[in-house]
């Protein structure tokens, strides 16, 4: 039993947990306080929740993934947290149900941490991943439906799903084994041009077909996001498998030449580019969103109007900006914890980011360097396109911020992408000690 | 009072979330100060840039230098030999490596130590994907060598020659 209490990993990972929870605490009474302007004891009891949820996890960890990471389960708290607290802001019922996502969440966290504990079971189920991260992207296109103009959901027995969260991962798997074969081939120019090594046509075929895959779903989910986070993750991975920036600078020219011609028929994609590059003459057509969301992030100023004071909700009840707990919720907390807080949440997918690409590098084998990597940059680059949609840094997508935003798929699948990672860190620590 | 308990709040959060964020940030700093060190101390590799101090006497000096004679492979040929010339030889596909077993899939960047303890020559797996083997058997923990033993890592099977004992 004393062995399962003397583990350093954890120990710190304990430690985080606690700062985390004060946090979570503290952001709830202040929704409370702000809402009804007395104590209550339904914030401590969402917080206890909250913590029973996360222990559950930590112990699941010391019994299975005594040595892993213990960096990335606080880090998911501390996120989960903040879109928890923004969310019973927004709306209390929401809240409720995410409360069930994140529990649902940890408890698929502890099941992959169980079933992956060694992480080479996975390398043998790439192909199956393959076929199945095809088969969930052509069933959003052929029986999706579609919201504001993206065909990026399914609805199942009453629920929407996101399969896009789900066919991530399972894309990461098939290429980390994939390219692990491959590595060689793709690796070793066959003739040289101009001092630049070639690669023989057949090899460099799986990255054109790559490409050609991103575009046609760039045109059948109309949606730039998407299509570019696929593609991005796919390209990083290459590159991470061969050392060689040719492919990425190739396939992002590539990509951005299908990409010109694609918009033509992709009406949608058309109206968000126009949206990014000049809201103001349509503010209160297509580009409503984002000049709602652009006000709401100024209202916040440095230090943000405090929890529960934002102006959040209009005089009915609806928030200001649709879609404010998904794809926006980024602009709420811009606005309530102003740019500090809103910046303190780019840090912490840094740190995320930072973690996964450290157990990249520490991992012995091929297969789990190139799983951690891409699944680090499936996170951090989903980050990244959603918050410089609603800061209008880029074109506004479809996207959901990685522990965040309200949704059942995109909070269970990133939390199954967290229990990668701890597998991974797992074996290449204990090969260190 | 609503107001100031809010704004206490308010402070608290930023504060505890930056104070989050610095505690995992600085191990940042120990890992990009620490990082040089740690990619030198490979298990074998220091000893490449540091002579090995000769044995002071009889008694601590290691079964003589012997070698790892390979018999078949796909990567190295026939006829090679691993020297064991020193206290540690990492066999692996790592360019670090001692023993390079470059270009053989079946072989971990870092996959078996073989060093000299309590006197005796040993060989320990690293965690490698696809094990090392003694006489046919995949070793679970560090294990002693003999005259004549078999040592198969991926393609590559070689026997234990002890030095001029």
């Amino acid at each position: 039993m004393s062995a399962y209490l003397r583990l350093p990993e954890r120990n710190r990972e304990l430690a985080l947990l606690a700062l985390a929870l004060v946090i979570t605490t503290a952001g709830f009474a202040a929704v409370q306080i702000a809402r009804a302007e007395a104590f209550a004891w339904s914030p401590l009891i969402a917080a206890a929740l909250f913590a029973l949820a996360y222990g559950a996890a930590h112990v699941a960890l010391r019994l299975y993934l005594p040595d892993a990471d213990p960096y990335v389960l606080p880090i998911t708290a501390v996120l989960a947290a903040i879109g928890l607290i923004e969310i019973h802001r927004i709306d209390p019922d929401l809240a409720r149900d995410q409360g069930l996502w994140i529990a649902l969440g940890l408890g698929l966290f502890v099941a992959v941490a169980v079933a992956f504990r060694d992480i080479r079971r996975l390398e043998s189920l790439r192909y199956t991943c393959g076929a199945l991260a095809v088969l969930l992207l052509l069933a959003t296109i052929v029986v999706g439906t579609e919201v504001n103009g993206a065909r990026l959901w399914i609805r199942v027995a009453g629920l929407q799903i996101q399969p896009g969260e789900f066919a991530k991962i399972l894309l990461v798997v098939f290429l980390a084994g994939y390219l692990r074969e491959r590595r060689e081939v793709l690796a070793a120019p066959a003739r040289r041009v101009l001092g630049i090594g070639i690669p023989a046509l057949r090899h460099a075929l799986p990255l054109l077909i790559l490409t050609g895959a991103a575009l046609v779903l760039l045109v059948a989910m109309n949606d730039l996001g998407s299509s570019l986070l696929l593609f991005a993750i796919a390209l990083s991975m290459v590159y991470v498998a061969t050392g060689r920036l040719l492919y990425v600078g190739a396939g992002l020219g590539l990509f951005a030449l299908g990409g010109l011609a694609a918009l033509q028929i992709a009406p949608q994609v058309q109206t968000r580019i126009d949206g990014w590059l000049d809201p103001w003459p349509d503010e209160q057509g297509s580009a409503y969103q984002i000049a709602q969301s652009i006000y709401t992030i100024a209202d916040g100023g440095v230090a943000g109007a405090g929890f529960g004071r934002g102006l959040i909700l209009g005089a009915n009840g609806d928030t200001i900006i649709p879609y404010a707990e998904t794809d926006f919720i980024y602009s709420v907390i811009a606005n309530e914890m102003g740019l500090l807080g809103a910046a303190a949440v780019v840090l912490l997918y840094l740190l995320l980011a930072w973690r996964g690409f450290r157990i990249a590098t520490q991992a012995d084998d091929g297969f789990s360097k190139l799983l951690a990597s891409g699944l680090a940059v499936a996170v951090a680059f989903q980050a990244f396109v959603i918050v410089g949609g609603v800061v209008r840094l880029l074109p506004l997508t479809g996207l959901t911020l990685p522990f965040v935003s309200y949704g059942g798929s995109s909070v269970t699948a990133n939390f199954a992408i967290a229990a990668l990672l701890l597998c991974i860190s797992q074996r290449a620590n204990r090969e260190r000690t | 009072m609503v107001d100031q308990a809010l704004l206490l709040l308010r402070i608290a959060v930023l504060v505890l979330l930056y104070l989050f964020v610095w505690r995992i940030a600085r191990t940042a700093v120990r890992d990009v100060r620490g990082a040089q060190e740690s990619m030198i101390l490979r298990p074998g590799q220091g000893f490449d840039a540091v002579p090995v101090p000769p044995p002071a006497s009889a008694s601590a000096a290691p079964a003589r230098p012997g070698r790892l004679l390979v018999l078949e492979s796909d990567v190295l040929p026939p006829g090679a030999a691993v020297v064991l010339d020193q206290s540690e030889v990492l066999i692996g596909r790592d360019p670090h490596a001692q023993a390079l077993l470059e270009g053989d899939g079946f072989v971990s960047a870092r996959h078996a130590l073989v060093r000299v303890r309590g006197g005796r020559l040993t060989i320990a797996d690293l965690g490698s994907t696809n094990g090392t083997f003694v006489n046919g058997e995949r070793i679970a923990a560090e294990t002693a060598l003999d005259d004549g033993d078999e040592v198969a890592i991926g393609s590559t099977r070689m026997v234990y020659e002890p030095g001029d004992a």
